[in-house]
């Protein structure tokens, strides 16, 4: 297998990242403070959603190298989970998650001993399989999943904690559960680059065999980086199910999920922990507009009569997975370290032109 | 036993239009080794293509195939030019990447140009059918197996006794051992990419008349393609077809036997054994 060209992860982190990271956490808490409009509320939950994923995503897929295109499986899991407990026997989310990503796990153990003998390509296929195969059972057996009816969401029940009573109304609650998932996935992700894990699964995506030559466990290994990433990846979509409150099995196990899902990563810069959250931060904001262009009036940013607005209705309603199709194909074709990678290019060669003009010529 | 019989039957018809997106794939994977995951898309266009030229001028849809066909050997080739010959020594996961986001962008401009609206192709003969010996032969299926086979056998025989079709065999046997023959592998790869597209474009014409027409009808029929290609074996052309063939009369028994919902589900489970215990499938060279 052709080696990749990233770079290894650094042993320790600069003391300026960890400061930048907490600084831009405490921004986003107290950000709801001064911004009401639910609409930007909303846009920020479903940002920390695809950072979540992206994350989840980038553990089984960036570094250890294994693209699964069938992330789907863990994420609907964790929606159905997370539903049909509240809905069928009226346990809160905050117990039916970890019921979630425990079943997530579970799965991925029998999936990953199914499916991680297979390499590259093969393996890319036996994911969406997999994924596909969940999504047509979660049809056809209506009797436990309600099949194509899906699960509507009649009401989550307030939170008691620390002597106050949270609601689960408004967007605001799920805007700050959002942001502590959000905090913890990548917390996680960072945990696991900086530890020998970490390590081994860059040896395995590097060279499968060289690392099993030097005594790696390849299928314990995968094995645990795919169950580290289904449980981020059920936890959210148990989220996503008691936020948009509705679930059917198309929207919960679709290939599309799947698709975007590693998007997310593609698009940001693989295998780096601020790479989902670039991706993130481009795709979500992209599809939003061109799902709800009203929304860039509600929030003040373009005029009601605006001609971006009625050009977005008219020409590219619903035209997100359109743009999306093409910045893959333009990101593969030119920036296959996506976001990430062109931001390092352009920082790099602005470094070099600051360099004496006789210091050796770093290549290009 | 009847409904056995006519189960196996109208298996083995619509397993010869699975046969020829099966063959469009291998022959793309042999000589590109690209896992093409916009196939089934080129089969929508197909259709599309067929759609419009019906509802414009009333021409048959197999007497369309003759304009069809040509349209997406175009298609796929300008696609192999431009975007997959950049990708063909890149991560296998980026090339499906590519194919993948190319598959999106084809089905959702549909959808923006056709909207997602079902669209039926009727024609006078849609839903006829012929009775053989007490078993029911449906006409349009009857046709597109007749076709698929004469299209099949025309291209056995271009691969075999011409020169082109030989390049292009050579190509997908050994690429640098090509080109130290003194053949111009970037022209077969773009032949075969555009012979790849104008078979699956084919298929979507024949079975335009029996399938509902929408934009993402494509993704089904990728994923059937790929189980039909390890069947037989990536790269063999007999492979796929004897592995459409398969896939058809296994889809039609379980819709009998298992569920009617669960017959795709059946098939996956195929794909899934055959991936972990015999992926380099029936007929199949096995490479890494």
């Amino acid at each position: 297998m052709t080696p990749s060209p990233l770079r290894p992860a650094h042993r320790g982190s600069s003391l300026a990242a960890l400061l930048a990271f907490a600084a831009a956490v405490i921004l986003l808490a107290i950000f709801p403070s001064f911004v009401k409009k639910p609409y930007v509320l909303h846009m920020g939950v479903m940002l920390f959603l695809a950072v979540i994923q992206g994350q989840a995503w980038n553990v089984i897929g960036g570094y250890t190298g294994q693209y699964s295109v069938g992330h789907s499986a863990f994420f609907g899991i964790g929606a159905y989970a997370t539903m049909m407990l509240l809905e069928v026997n009226k346990i809160p989310p905050w117990w039916g998650i970890w019921a979630a990503m425990a079943s997530a796990m579970i799965l991925s153990l029998i999936i990953g001993s199914i499916t991680f003998r297979l390499r590259g390509p093969y393996f890319v296929l036996a994911s969406i399989s997999v994924a596909e195969i969940i999504r047509l059972a979660a049809l056809h057996f209506k009797g436990f999943t309600r099949g194509a009816e899906g699960f509507l969401l009649s009401s989550i029940p307030p939170l008691h904690l620390f002597g106050t009573e949270i609601e689960f109304f408004t967007k605001r609650s799920f805007y700050y559960v959002g942001l502590l998932l959000a905090v913890v996935t990548i917390a996680a992700n960072w945990a696991v680059q900086h530890s020998k894990l970490g390590y081994y699964f860059q040896a395995i995506r590097e060279d499968q065999d060289a690392a099993h030559s030097l005594g790696i466990n390849l299928s314990f290994y995968k094995n645990v980086a795919l169950a580290i990433s289904a449980a981020f990846t059920a936890a959210a979509g148990g989220f996503f199910a008691m936020f948009v409150k509705f679930i059917d099995p198309n929207i919960a196990f679709g290939l599309d999920v799947s698709v975007q899902i590693v998007l997310i990563c593609i698009v940001g810069g693989i295998g780096t922990i601020i790479g989902p959250v670039l991706g993130a931060m481009v795709l979500v904001p992209l599809s939003e507009i061109l799902r709800n262009p009203r929304g860039l009036v509600q929030v003040g940013v373009l005029s009601a009569d605006s001609g971006v607005v009625r050009f977005i209705e008219t020409y590219l309603s619903n035209a997100h997975l359109l743009v999306f199709g093409i910045l893959v194909v333009v990101v593969i074709l030119f920036a296959p370290e996506g976001v990430l990678g062109v931001i390092r290019r352009i920082v790099g060669r602005s470094r070099r032109r600051r360099t004496a003009p006789d210091a050796a010529a770093s290549p290009a | 036993m009847t409904v056995f019989l006519q189960s196996m039957l109208s298996g083995l018809l619509v397993g010869g239009v699975y046969a020829l997106i099966g063959v469009g794939l291998t022959i793309i994977f042999g000589v590109m080794r690209v896992i093409n995951f916009a196939h089934g898309d080129l089969l929508m266009l197909g259709m599309y293509a067929t759609w419009f030229i019906f509802t414009k001028s009333g021409l048959d849809p197999y007497v369309a195939l003759l304009a069809t066909a040509p349209l997406l050997f175009l298609w796929g080739a300008f696609l192999q030019k431009v975007f997959i010959n950049r990708v063909l020594n890149a991560l296998p996961q980026n090339q499906i990447l590519l194919t993948i986001g190319l598959g999106l962008i084809m089905s959702n401009s549909m959808m923006l140009l056709f909207t997602s609206d079902y669209r039926i192709l009727t024609t006078t003969y849609s839903s006829s059918s012929f009775d053989v010996g007490g078993l029911s032969v449906s006409q349009p299926l009857l046709y597109s197996f007749l076709i698929t086979a004469a299209i099949t056998g025309a291209l056995f025989w271009f691969l075999s006794r011409t020169d082109t079709g030989q390049a292009i065999r050579a190509t997908a046997q050994d690429r640098e051992a090509a080109q130290l023959m003194g053949i111009n592998v970037r022209w077969t790869s773009i032949l075969a990419f555009g012979i790849g597209s104008a078979l699956s474009g084919a298929a979507g014409t024949l079975i335009a008349p029996t399938y509902y027409i929408y934009p993402q009808v494509g993704s089904a029929f990728t994923l059937k393609a790929f189980v039909i290609v390890v069947l037989g074996g990536m790269g063999s052309i007999v492979g796929a077809t004897l592995g459409g063939l398969i896939i058809g009369v296994t889809e039609s028994l379980a819709a009998i036997y298992v569920a009617s919902g669960l017959k795709e589900l059946v098939v996956f489970v195929l794909f899934l054994a055959l991936l972990l215990f015999r992926p380099s499938g029936l007929l199949g060279k096995s490479r890494a």
